[in-house]
């Protein structure tokens, strides 16, 4: 687009560095990050007793204190309940941090993994995977995903970062375009010639919690603890880089080295949570949304509380689709997608809610 | 032509604009006959040769043996018609999207028309078991419920691109979403016939489809050409526009049914081919830096896409393979050439 | 000749979402003459211009164009005499300049209508006044942002309105585009008797340029006149809130704004002094 006259007037209402918030504010904030925290826990209790087999408190308090302890419901739990809802808690955090990330380093309020090529990398590599390979089992797509992921993001940061602005918004938006429809397409090739991996992917690609076991946890946990960690001290260069690149830059920021760390970051949280839920659409996109909405526009609070809300939603949308679809259930991808549509709508017709 | 006395700047620009109505016509015309051509050549090349000519005399009743009836009419020229009226349908909504929200990503694939149609398409598959013409029925009705629903979403007061192209997304997220669940629900054979349709191919038409798109087209390209000259101002933005005279949210309302209709017919009949709406406007208006932009020239070049998409995806490997694969293949480069178009430029902000 | 055309706001009130920005404003603008909408931002000075181009629905009182309220009448009749100029116009990326001038012509062709030499010559015309007939083929992107600015104002010509309202035609442009652009202006006025109203950011420019000036505070019109007659530093104070010394240019005689600020001034009383 050609526009004359005034450049668009960025809204210049977000400072560099906030003013410092008041003492009294901080206050409230980290006391909601320790309600959010309460709420977590709470919630973790509920998806471990909820499920298709009732089993009472009894039996959850049981499990955790007395290790000789043994009967089905013991092993339901322990085996099952406890790593999917480890697994909520730890997905929930990196999306709502990645998400964070890559709208604040993307500068688009409409960034999410699916964007930037994620998804359908994680899903081509799982294809090849049980094309080649034969794995069968969400165990065995992880590393397959994981790295399916990460080869999709560089691709498309690569592909973005070409040229003297480096990666902007709009390159990053079309490059994650292009790296997904060829992607899709050699995915939808191998789909249509071979039965058995369309009914393994058909599973993996509404992202679901549901069969995921232990040693997914563990294999998956590191990456997604550390690069979380790593990611909460993003604020101050966040909220620098929303002031847009020459701003950043006259502040004495290196833009191209931020912007590539925490890329860096996002493929990790982002990859990470795909291999172990598949893609879960709309939570990257909501979370900081609403911790926006909660804290302001201070990236040094919107990435906790971030971090907080993702595992949130998260559990409460997994646990739903096990109450709602009892005795069956209805998986989290789906009941995020159904609750994450119509929130997304409205930001989208409010639109100050939006703006970055 | 009255000869009066003309003002040398009217007369310059007069030969300026002349020249531009030269080449547009021009191209129009090459590009109308590249589709001909490319038309008879699908035809002709497949298992068994049949030469250009005996193509031509088969199609119009006359054919030099008798077999050729049968393999033109029966065979290849339900799909050779097919890949045609899909890929005009395609380009021309295409670019009034485009256009008309000014954002070159603007295309029905983003923007959850054909979204709408998938789903309605998976579900009545797995859930109600419909087949042959209802399934076209049910993709028209998904796209068009979709595309009502996301204009009434995005409605205040007027309808604004940008909250259009917001909200479309939202709404083609949920509808992929629920395509995903519908599928895990499906038997397997259901799941493999659902995303074979899911990829698109217009191999699966049925008469009864390209006897509606065709007629479709037949009406609304001639009125898209009409509402071509609402789009030049609308292009301008709401302000200028309204300046202009034009009634903005009625003209922008009757372009997007137009471009609806089309979308939704070119679904029902082949599939949501990936892509095609996407590339046939920006292609169209780049191999015509010097004409004026013209939806006919991106319709096409939709159909010049999609024919050469599906002539390879029928005879590049031992096995057909189905139409979208290979427009997806096509797309990529073509936005990576955006990208670095953008970058030569400069103005990729 | 000279625009026959009255255009009167009549208690007009303008507004977006749950505020009113411009509330009952009456005015008449003079035909014929140059008239600058003044004032600091958010003053409704913008509101009110893209309320006349009808741009915003009124939420009371009326924009009357001869005698007629302009939301009554057909979009196109009007457009034929109220031309606008908005403050950020966009255009296709790839737009030529001769495409975009002769998208002017739009209110002059109906369904059916083909191009004619009356539109060949509107277009060459604006092209000539604005002095972009060699642009033609150059595309939009690729010209300098004066050049651009020239442009936009020859599709505004090739509309033919008697009427021209531009929104900030200079903001953004180099002190010598500033200037060219407002002598391109007042070329039209005096050459075609056309009346433009522009919204300007530039005191000095608009005291110069202007026949009339409106200035605005908050939704409403402080005062409006001739510039001689209404710019004053009383009137500078309370429209912009600023202290200032208004004297007759030396070249032109219209007013001038010299804001005092708090440095300088006291140097320059010493030096006097001294």
């Amino acid at each position: 687009m050609v526009t004359t006259g005034r450049p668009p007037a960025k809204a210049a209402s977000t400072a560099a560095e906030p003013p410092r918030t008041s003492i009294t504010k901080g206050i409230g904030l980290g006391g909601g990050l320790l309600i959010g925290l309460g709420v977590i826990a709470v919630l973790a209790f509920f998806s471990i007793a909820l499920g298709s087999r009732s089993i009472t408190i009894q039996t959850v308090i049981d499990a955790f204190f007395d290790p000789d302890a043994t009967s089905t419901d013991l092993t339901v739990i322990r085996d099952m309940r406890v790593p999917r809802t480890l697994l909520a808690i730890v997905v929930g955090m990196a999306l709502g941090i990645g998400g964070t990330l890559l709208q604040g380093v993307a500068r688009n309020p409409l960034a999410d993994p699916g964007v930037m090529g994620i998804n359908a990398g994680a899903a081509l590599a799982i294809v090849g995977g049980i094309m080649l390979i034969g794995v069968q089992s969400a165990g065995g797509y992880v590393w397959f995903s994981f790295i399916g992921a990460g080869i999709a993001t560089v691709i498309v940061y690569g592909l973005a970062a070409t040229g003297r602005e480096g990666a902007t918004p709009v390159k990053l938006a079309l490059a994650g375009a292009a790296v997904t429809a060829v992607f899709t397409s050699v995915t939808s090739a191998i789909l249509l010639s071979n039965v058995d991996v369309l009914n393994e992917l058909r599973f993996w690609q509404v992202g679901a919690l549901s069969g995921r076991f232990m040693p997914i946890f563990w294999q998956l946990a590191p990456f997604l603890v550390i690069a979380s960690a790593i990611a909460l001290f993003a604020g101050r260069p966040l909220n620098t880089l929303a002031l847009g690149d020459d701003v950043a830059r006259a502040l004495g920021q290196p833009v191209a080295l931020t912007r590539t760390i925490v890329f860096v970051l996002i493929a990790v949280l982002c990859g990470a949570s795909t291999a172990a839920a598949g893609p879960i659409a709309f939570l990257g996109l909501m979370v900081p949304h609403l911790a926006r909405f909660i804290c302001g526009p201070d990236y040094r609070w919107i990435l906790p509380f971030s971090a907080i809300l993702g595992p949130i939603l998260l559990l409460a949308c997994d646990i739903a689709g096990r109450v709602v679809a009892a005795p069956g259930e209805l998986q989290v991808g789906v009941v995020i997608g159904i609750v994450g549509a119509p929130v997304f709508i409205a930001l989208a017709r409010f639109r100050k809610l939006v703006e970055l | 032509m009255t000869r009066t006395a003309i003002a040398p700047a009217a007369r310059s620009f007069r030969a300026h604009r002349r020249a531009r109505v030269r080449w547009g016509i021009a191209l129009s015309a090459g590009l109308a006959i590249a589709v001909v051509v490319i038309f008879v050549l699908s035809m002709s090349v497949g298992s068994v040769t049949v030469p250009p000519l005996d193509v031509v005399l088969a199609t119009i009743g006359s054919p030099t043996e008798k077999w050729h009836t049968f393999i033109i009419y029966e065979l290849r020229l339900p799909r050779a018609i097919t890949a045609v009226v899909v890929g005009l349908a395609l380009g021309a909504s295409g670019a009034i999207f485009q256009r008309l929200l000014r954002n070159p990503l603007a295309s029905p694939d983003f923007l959850g028309v054909s979204s709408g149609a998938n789903v309605a398409v998976v579900a009545g598959f797995v859930l109600w078991n419909l087949t042959g013409y209802q399934l076209s029925t049910a993709a028209i009705i998904g796209g068009f419920a979709t595309a009502i629903l996301i204009y009434v979403l995005a409605w205040r007061g007027t309808v604004s691109g940008y909250r259009f192209i917001l909200v479309g997304i939202g709404i083609s997220s949920l509808m992929a979403s629920a395509t995903s669940y519908l599928l895990t629900r499906a038997t397997i054979s259901d799941a493999k016939a659902a995303m074979s349709w899911l990829i698109g191919s217009v191999g699966m038409a049925k008469t009864s489809d390209i006897i509606a798109l065709a007629v479709a087209l037949v009406l609304l390209l001639p009125a898209s050409a009409f509402l071509g000259k609402r789009l030049r101002v609308l292009e301008l933005g709401d302000g200028t526009a309204t300046a202009l005279g034009a009634r903005v949210t009625l003209d922008r309302l009757l372009l997007m049914l137009a471009a609806v209709i089309l979308v939704a017919l070119a679904t029902a009949a082949a599939g949501p081919i990936a892509f095609v709406a996407l590339m046939a406007g920006p292609i169209a208006s780049r191999i015509s830096p010097r004409a004026d932009e013209s939806i006919f020239r991106a319709a096409c070049v939709g159909a010049l896409i999609v024919q050469l998409s599906d002539m390879t995806a029928q005879h590049l490997l031992a096995t057909p393979i189905s139409t979208g694969i290979v427009t997806g293949f096509v797309g990529a480069p073509y936005i990576a050439w955006i990208i670095i178009r953008a970058n030569k430029s400069g103005a990729a902000g | 000749m000279t625009s026959s055309h009255s255009l009167e706001v009549a208690d007009l009130t303008l507004g977006y979402d749950d505020r009113n920005i411009v509330e009952r404003v009456t005015t008449t603008i003079p035909a014929g003459e140059i008239t600058a909408i003044i004032g600091a931002n958010a003053s409704g000075k913008s509101t009110l211009l893209r309320g006349v181009a009808r741009l915003l629905k009124p939420r009371n009182g009326s924009v009357i164009l001869d005698g007629k309220a302009v939301h009554d009448m057909r979009s196109l009749d009007v457009a034929k005499v109220i031309g606008l100029l908005p403050q950020s116009p966009v255009a296709p990326d790839s737009i030529t300049v001769g495409d975009l001038v002769s998208r002017g012509r739009y209110p002059h062709q109906g369904w059916f209508a083909r191009w004619n030499a009356e539109d060949d010559k509107a277009v060459g015309d604006a092209l000539e006044a604005t002095g972009t007939a060699e642009l033609v083929d150059r595309k939009l992107a690729e010209l300098s942002g004066g050049q651009r600015q020239r442009v936009w104002i020859a599709m505004a010509l090739a509309q033919g309105t008697d009427i021209l309202l531009l929104d900030e035609p200079t903001t953004y442009l180099d002190i010598n585009y500033q200037v060219e652009v407002l002598d391109l202006l007042t070329d039209l006025n005096r050459r075609s008797g056309a009346t433009i109203v522009m919204v300007l950011h530039e005191l000095n420019l608009a005291c110069r340029y202007a026949d009339h000036v409106v200035a605005m505070r908050s939704g409403g019109i402080v005062v409006e006149g001739r510039p001689n007659e209404v710019i004053t530093s009383d009137v500078v104070q309370e429209v912009f809130g600023l202290s200032c010394d208004v004297m007759p240019c030396p070249r032109s005689g219209t007013p001038m704004v010299i804001p005092l600020g708090r440095h300088h001034m006291a140097e320059r009383e010493a030096v006097r002094a001294g």
